[in-house]
């Protein structure tokens, strides 16, 4: 933390835009009831770890973060695929993509 | 790491030999190609591999014993999932190519010595098995359970990542013995690291299973088929837990005093709520996977231990996963319309090879001497004896509750009164159940090997 500090205020900014699109992303997850919009949000948080991790591979001068990013790009689009036909199957069973409307299973 | 290749490689060729719609011609080849990769897991030396450069992953001698296990347990469930999809023979392939994409990340998430390989196979891990949960496309239960676990899964994923960033943030490195060094040097103290921990711990313990993030548990397992659900709670949880226990022994292990707490308070909250729930149930598959909460929480205590903790482990997941499997055929044999346990009663006498696996495998998991189950308890909770007793003393008495509910099963299944009738098993089906108890039996006896 101590080496963050020399850095001025520039890393802090990057470092706090990140937390806020994780945050919105997460409440998103956790309040909103479109599966599309629950897709969009998850997206969201893994784009909020691109940029941080972006920022820190050019605070530390190492390219290691940055292929890194191109890893979490290509599983994103793989989880989208996987979600998005996941939710036409679920779509196709129940004709809804309202969360809520799951409840079948519990106990 | 050849393994590895041989798997992924058997998994392409499946899907290629399923277009000839011969579900017996699939299983053998892929039988085939999982005992290759058994023989090269079991021989494997990282001089001759054919990667030997590359050192994102490799494999100790207790990592090899744990790709064995994984393998072995994915062939019970390839083994299982033929007598549920032989007439299906569209999707036959699917299923065996998926199970062994799944099984391809849990060997990268045994093996991993960086983060890219721990990320990419916690992924390779979880992707085919959100697939798989709802591989009956017409079954509303089946797609709801996928729908469930795709999100909080990917949700998941997403914090695991970002404890990822905030860790590299604070170690500037992505190798694990880069990280570890960097911690030890007096990073320990750094809030960044310890939020990122934070963050990677709550993602294991979903990915495991364990409470405050086990309520995904019962409705997946419900809502997926047997042999999904067999192999979800076997391999699954083993490649979790192993990359779990791996990464907090070794790489953050200057961190164990700020996460034992934590760990501790999951382990005692997960046996409580496991076995005390597991007890209101009414549908087998529900039951177990409260069951495999409470095992899960067992487990959990291999964190605690630095020296042991691996090994314990093993022994462990051996009792439980062979049981579990066990139980699993034994639903599949049993199962009519529904999964309710009242289609248990009487058939323990009327099939002896049932009747004897029931019994053993139920006395195994709640902890009684001669068999596997009580080695694994044993060893996992004699390390935490001298620092952790009055969390000891609670794991035993909620161990004491895991009995009461197995032996009650035990007896419904043994009851005289429903006059069970003979039930019809395929000769797989047979080997699967002789097989698993043998582990149940006999997997100790590794310990007198070694």
């Amino acid at each position: 933390m101590e080496q963050l500090n020399n850095i001025g205020a520039s890393l802090d900014f990057y470092i706090f835009v990140s937390i806020a699109l994780f945050s919105i992303g997460a409440i998103g997850v956790l309040t909103r009831k479109n599966m599309i919009v629950l897709l969009m949000c998850i997206e969201l948080m893994l784009n909020a770890v691109n940029l941080l991790l972006v920022t820190f591979s050019t605070f530390f001068g190492n390219g290691d973060a940055q292929i890194f990013v191109f890893f979490i790009i290509v599983v994103a689009a793989a989880e989208a695929t996987i979600g998005l036909s996941i939710l036409i199957m679920a779509y196709r069973n129940s004709k809804s993509i309202d969360i809520e409307m799951f409840n079948k299973l519990n106990g | 790491m050849d393994a590895l290749i041989i798997i992924f490689i058997t998994g392409l060729l499946g899907l290629f030999v399923g277009m000839l719609k011969k579900s017996q011609l699939t299983l053998i080849v892929i039988c085939t190609g999982l005992i290759a990769g058994f023989l090269s897991m079991f021989f494997m030396n990282d001089y001759e591999s054919i990667f030997s450069s590359y050192n994102g992953l490799s494999f100790s001698r207790t990592q090899q014993m744990f790709g064995l296990l994984a393998i072995g347990l994915t062939l019970l469930a390839v083994l299982l999932g033929y007598a549920y999809y032989k007439e299906d023979t569209e999707h036959t392939a699917d299923y065996y190519g998926l199970i062994l994409f799944s099984l391809t990340g849990a060997i990268c998430l045994i093996g991993f010595s960086n983060m890219f390989m721990f990320f990419l196979g916690l992924e390779i891990l979880s992707i085919p098995i959100y697939v798989l949960v709802g591989i009956q496309k017409g079954n509303s239960l089946a797609s709801e359970a996928s729908v469930k676990y795709f999100f909080t899964g990917s949700f998941a994923t997403a914090i695991m990542l970002f404890g990822i960033a905030l860790i590299y943030g604070s170690t500037g490195s992505f190798e694990m013995k880069e990280i570890q060094m960097a911690i030890d040097m007096g990073m320990s103290h750094s809030p960044m690291l310890n939020i990122g921990v934070l963050m990677m711990m709550a993602a294991f313990l979903f990915k495991v299973g364990a409470v405050p993030f086990h309520f995904w548990g019962p409705d997946v397992y419900q809502g997926s088929s047997n042999a999904v659900m067999a192999f979800m709670a076997s391999v699954v949880k083993l490649a979790a837990l192993f990359a779990f226990v791996h990464l907090f022994n070794f790489t953050f292990q200057t961190l164990t005093p700020f996460v034992s707490g934590l760990v501790l308070f999951a382990i005692i909250v997960s046996l409580f709520l496991g076995y005390l729930s597991a007890l209101k149930q009414t549908s087998f598959r529900r039951m177990m996977a409260y069951s495999s909460i409470a095992n899960t929480g067992f487990a959990l205590f291999a964190v605690l231990n630095q020296q042991f903790g691996e090994a314990s482990l093993w022994v462990f997941l051996i009792g439980y996963a062979c049981s579990t499997i066990a139980l699993i055929t034994i639903n599949m044999i049993v199962e009519k319309e529904t999964d309710e346990l009242s289609n248990w009663k009487g058939i323990g006498y009327a099939n002896p090879l049932i009747g004897i696996t029931l019994v053993i495998s139920l006395l195994s998991m709640s902890g009684i001497p001669p068999f596997t189950g009580f080695f694994g308890k044993y060893l996992l909770l004699s390390s935490a004896f001298s620092d952790h007793l009055p969390f000891v003393i609670l794991a035993i008495i909620a161990s004491l509750v895991g009995a009461y509910l197995y032996l009650r099963l035990m007896l419904l299944s043994l009851s005289r009164e429903g006059e069970g009738q003979k039930l019809k098993m395929t000769g797989i089906q047979a080997l699967v159940l002789i097989v698993s108890l043998a582990g149940t039996v006999g997997g100790w006896l590794v310990l007198l090997i070694k």
